[in-house]
């Protein structure tokens, strides 16, 4: 009983939200370009772009806000870059999105290179320069609640944010439904006069942005440096967690915080419980495995999902 | 064909640009040439393979060799990268990391002419010298300094990959630890099982912040990158960390109590000063406490943090270790 207190406390729903938000915000990303109808494997690459360029700008600048800023910015960019080449000239979405996750792999150390005289990483921020913890004035209050969800960084309670926000703007706008019917049925709604092209570059910017967003969250948030290939899979356990929960918000963002815990609790009973690490660490992927394969019915993907639209002439 | 072009194009720059370097010209000009190949970690790690680094540069300071390095990126290039070095006949090449010792038995024996140095490893041939270090001494004097510190009687550990090497910090802190404290508590954590163990200061962080909520109010690191993350927790809980392998009380200052100075670079230096002046030896080089091969680091960060009745202890600690009279446990003895 003691042993299991040590592991399921309030501090374990703290450390998941803490480790869950990265996800959170690439998985969202993902789904406005996957909605779109654009396959976006490169979340990984995106993520690591955000965090690189946010460590960067911030040991540059000295100021965490123009790092964030920044790091959007250059999520921004690269999936312009995507954009361009699975939108306009329809290659192939996949293999675009594998390139650009190993463009990112080298891009930082050559960039640090020149910056810092380095070769993958940035230089560690003092605690000034990184994005500072928020408490929330009405929770911060409320005892047991505060522990869990007051305190972070403001990259977190963003996290949080966007999830009922992308909700809304998915469902509940006049862009949200395009940008499914795009994602859907492509055809039917260029002829209802909708642009599909500019919709699937909305999907892919807003998403490179927010992917961006979770990797900054790395490097200037949780952690107060760069170092190469620091994302680790992320990426692509966000784009695992987009799908197990069906292309929607609310069962990515759970999909996410699954992920988290299962992570947090991999931490937490490592050298608590008897056990070989070896086998606590495969814990998060079994429990996905067995939550892919036992509790969620299919997850039926966009219909128009990796195919490029021509339009009738 | 645009979408085509355009897709060649970026795979090409994702693979030729980190590799530029490599290319430059490095025709011999009657001077030696020497080759690092780093560990997954990188050379700015600021810990294992920042020491190696820092060892071979000062040599090419002082020597009139011909330096090049490589960072494989991925454990699948560092055979290419040896190879490379080897094929175009290089004086010396320098392997950084146990994971290249079963690479470099292999290239060593298709190239008995060329001098290759293992850190971390133990190759038996006549061209290797194997660079070895007793971790676990260092580690005792910076665990007896940890027991001596304390104030919850609780102290942590976070390791990198879980491998017998680290086991060899891990058992040193420990029995360390017990010998200033018998009461006290030692947690110990692992980042992962695979390379990325040493790049995630995430989880790094995390782990030391678990063991800190446990009571703990020392952790030492052994964990390239992802100490760190170790760092980071420390300060953000005003609690110490102690650093391993380089000097890292400069990382934050105040808040790392020592460092266990494994003197990768003072032995990577030796060899290359050794090369030079034609007395490279092959076999194991064995660095400990007797020839300061590892220590615990002390300077103006960390002198306020230490008083001087735990150093005058831990000094004569340490000569009861050379002297035999402490026995430390070799982790990867057994």
């Amino acid at each position: 009983m003691e042993t299991l207190l040590q592991i399921i406390n309030l501090s374990l729903l703290a450390s998941m939200i803490r480790l869950s938000t990265p996800l959170i915000l690439a998985a969202l990303g993902g789904l406005f370009s996957e909605r779109s109808g654009v396959i976006n494997i490169a979340l990984e690459g995106m993520m690591l772009s955000g965090a690189f360029t946010a460590a960067a700008a911030t040991a540059k600048s000295g100021n965490p806000w123009l790092g964030l800023l920044c790091a959007a910015l250059a999520g921004v960019l690269v999936a312009c870059l995507h954009a361009v080449a699975t939108i306009q000239f329809k290659a192939d979405q996949v293999v675009v999105g594998t390139a650009i996750n190993i463009l990112f792999l080298g891009i930082p150390a050559l960039a640090s290179g020149a910056m810092f005289e380095s070769t993958g990483a940035t230089p560690q921020l003092p605690r000034e320069q990184v994005l500072p913890d928020w408490n929330i004035p009405l929770i911060d209050r409320i005892p047991k609640l505060n522990e869990v969800l007051s305190g972070h960084k403001p990259i977190v309670y963003f996290a949080l944010l966007m999830v009922p926000v992308t909700y809304y703007i998915l469902f509940k706008t006049r862009f949200g439904l395009r940008l499914r019917a795009v994602g859907e049925n492509p055809e039917a709604a260029d002829t209802a006069g909708v642009s599909v092209a500019r919709l699937r570059y909305a999907g892919v910017l807003v998403s490179g942005m927010l992917a961006a967003i979770g990797g900054a969250y790395l490097s200037i948030g949780q952690n107060s440096l760069f170092t190469r290939n620091m994302t680790a899979g992320r990426g692509f356990i966000a784009l695992a967690a987009l799908i197990f929960g069906k292309w929607h918000p609310v069962g990515a963002f759970f999909a996410c915080l699954l992920f988290g815990v299962a992570e947090a609790i991999s931490i937490r009973m490592q050298g608590v419980v008897q056990i070989p690490v070896q086998f606590i660490q495969i814990i998060p992927y079994v429990l996905t495995l067995i939550v892919l394969a036992g509790f969620i019915g299919r997850a039926i993907p966009p219909k128009a999902l990796g195919i490029p639209y021509t339009k009738e002439q | 064909m645009m979408k085509k072009l355009l897709l060649i194009t970026v795979i090409f720059a994702a693979l030729i640009l980190p590799g530029c370097k490599i290319g430059a010209s490095d025709a011999a000009s009657g001077k030696l040439r020497v080759g690092i190949v780093f560990d997954i970690g990188g050379k700015d790690d600021k810990s294992f393979n920042a020491a190696a680094w820092e060892g071979v540069k000062r040599a090419a300071q002082e020597f009139p060799i011909k330096l090049r390095d490589v960072e494989p990126g991925e454990p699948t290039s560092i055979e290419p990268s040896m190879r490379a070095f080897a094929e175009r006949g290089y004086d010396l090449i320098i392997g950084v990391g146990f994971a290249q010792a079963p690479i470099m038995m292999q290239v060593a024996k298709d190239y008995p002419n060329i001098h290759f140095a293992i850190i971390d490893g133990a190759i038996e041939a006549p061209n290797v010298a194997s660079l070895l270090f007793k971790e676990q001494e260092g580690s005792f004097l910076v665990g007896y300094i940890a027991g001596k510190t304390t104030k919850s009687d609780r102290i942590g550990f976070v390791g990198g990959m879980d491998i017998p090497l680290i086991h060899k910090f891990e058992t040193g802190y420990e029995e360390g630890a017990k010998y200033a404290n018998p009461k006290i508590q030692v947690f110990q954590n692992y980042v992962g099982i695979n390379d990325s163990a040493w790049n995630n200061p995430g989880k790094g962080k995390e782990l030391a912040k678990a063991q800190i909520e446990r009571g703990a109010d020392i952790i030492f690191q052994a964990a390239g990158n992802s100490g760190l993350g170790v760092f980071d927790a420390a300060e953000e809980t005003n609690k110490l960390a102690i650093g391993v392998d380089a000097n890292q009380n400069w990382v934050k200052p105040g808040f790392i109590l020592t460092s266990m100075m494994k003197r990768i670079d003072v032995a990577v230096y030796n060899t290359v000063r050794d090369l030079v002046a034609g007395k490279f030896v092959g076999g194991v080089h064995m660095n400990g406490l007797e020839n300061d091969g590892v220590g615990y680091a002390l300077d103006n960060y960390n002198r306020p943090l230490l008083p001087q009745t735990v150093l005058d202890d831990v000094e004569r600690v340490k000569k009861e270790i050379i002297a035999g009279k402490i026995k430390v446990t070799d982790a990867m003895a057994k």
